[in-house]
């Protein structure tokens, strides 16, 4: 009796040992699991924004490993490492929306009915496009901004109202931030199949002046 | 004696039930090789970001030791602390809110429901739209810092933030004030459509009080190369 009762709680246990194994197989590969599931023309697209992520990343490795050599050196020779923290300040600064900033890009200019979680889905297209900095009129986006509708159709952006007609600038590579957004199937596409009755216009800009971003008021 | 046939065994029952039900995934078997390349990238691109994170603290060792020594530099490293904190390049902890969202867990659903019953970018962006309304100091996608440059990129069904692949469940860490952050979240006019897929499709959706949070510090790229300041 006890020889088969143990037996019995040995297999239960092992099967479940079988079943903690293949399920543990399984959720190591959490990525590939969902990626199963793609066409090949979308898992071509996540290659080659992984691959640019990846670029972009090798290139900073790249800056920073100089930056690393050179603070080295002014330690070394005794100057100190005042320009490099002055340089690293005004990347910071261009990068959290603290300082004005010009360029060329684009600006999308939206005559018509819109809302604040369209806006909310432009910027973050732009984002996603490689815009390193954006306005919504006179308004800086900066890393905490946040969208809000109001009950006369105004967007507002940081808790300040604006009125359309908007338009939206940004600074980036002009060609690949206006294909982003202009390619079949993309943002501006399918706004205009939602929004039927209102223009987008998008074009290409040499040179855009954004200004820093305005403290949000809460 | 038993024990090694029976956990072949139990090994195989559940191989057979999971092939029954990934069938239909395995069908697109010639994705592999695109698959293991996308696989490939997402390790490496880990790795590029080990490296990168110990290249910026060795540079900030050296600037904080050679600030030490005159006045002028101990201002300008208080200076690039505070815009660090600011961009998100060093990691913060306090209390807030954390926001789970996951795809429904009831397979149930119609098949013109799925659309409904699974996590979009969307999604994403209106959470952490919600967040920063609220007075978020900090947030983190799935450990990935949401920074100035940040966006949540969807191809098919799989999700990107800062160009790292993600799969459901979610996570949403926002460090902030709880009560402002958890009204806005409990705020009806917000969230509607994720609210009513949660009461309706079973959307995984949920906010909870969480104190002494972690939000990683950003490690991707800063890629500043067209904007100039003036």
């Amino acid at each position: 009796m006890r020889t088969n009762t143990g037996a019995i709680w040995a297999s239960v246990i092992a099967l479940f040992l079988g079943f903690a194994a293949v399920t543990q197989v399984h959720s190591q590969d959490v990525f590939s699991r969902s990626l199963n599931l793609e066409t090949p023309s979308s898992l071509t697209t996540l290659i080659a924004n992984l691959s640019e992520t990846n670029n972009e990343l090798r290139n900073e490795i790249f800056d920073v490993r100089r930056d690393v050599a050179d603070a080295q050196a002014s330690v070394s020779s005794g100057t100190g490492t005042l320009t490099e923290a002055e340089r690293q300040i005004a990347q910071l600064r261009v990068f959290s929306a603290q300082s004005a900033v010009s360029g060329p890009g684009i600006s999308i200019r939206i005559d018509g009915g819109f809302d604040e979680r369209a806006l909310s889905d432009l910027v973050n297209e732009l984002r996603n496009a490689g815009a390193e900095a954006i306005a919504v009129n006179e308004m800086r986006v900066g890393p905490k901004s946040y969208f809000t509708g109001t009950v006369d159709h105004a967007i507002a952006v940081d808790n300040r109202p604006l009125r359309g007609p908007w338009t939206v600038r940004a600074i980036g590579s002009p060609d690949v931030v206006y294909v982003a957004m202009t390619r079949t199937g993309g943002i501006i596409g399918q706004f205009e199949l939602i929004y039927r009755t209102t223009h987008f216009g998008v074009t290409k800009e040499t040179a855009l002046d954004l200004p820093a971003q305005v403290v949000a008021a809460r | 004696m038993l024990l090694v046939p029976a956990v072949l065994f139990g090994l195989l029952v559940t191989l057979q039930w999971r092939t029954q039900a990934e069938r239909s995934e395995l069908s697109v078997r010639y994705n592999a090789p695109l698959i293991d390349a996308a696989n490939a990238l997402q390790t490496e691109q880990n790795d590029l970001k080990s490296q990168l994170a110990e290249l910026r603290a060795r540079l900030d060792e050296i600037q904080r030791n050679a600030s030490s020594q005159s006045g002028a530099a101990k201002e300008l490293q208080t200076r690039l602390d505070e815009l660090k904190a600011t961009a998100g390049l060093t990691p913060q902890s306090g209390d807030g809110v954390v926001v789970q969202l996951d795809d429904a867990r009831n397979v149930s659903v119609s098949s013109r429901d799925v659309d409904k019953s699974i996590c979009h970018a969307t999604d994403l962006t209106d959470i952490v739209n919600t967040a920063w309304k609220g007075g978020a100091q900090a947030i983190a996608v799935n450990d990935e810092r949401v920074v100035n440059s940040s966006s949540v990129y969807c191809v098919g069904s799989t999700i990107m933030v800062n160009g790292t692949l993600m799969s459901p469940p979610f996570n949403i860490t926002a460090i902030g004030p709880q009560n402002s952050l958890l009204g806005a979240f409990d705020d009806p006019s917000q969230l509607q459509d994720i609210k009513q897929r949660r009461d309706v499709q079973g959307l995984g959706f949920r906010v909870t009080r969480a104190s002494a949070i972690h939000v990683p510090a950003y490690s991707g790229a800063l890629n500043v190369r067209y904007a100039e300041p003036h």
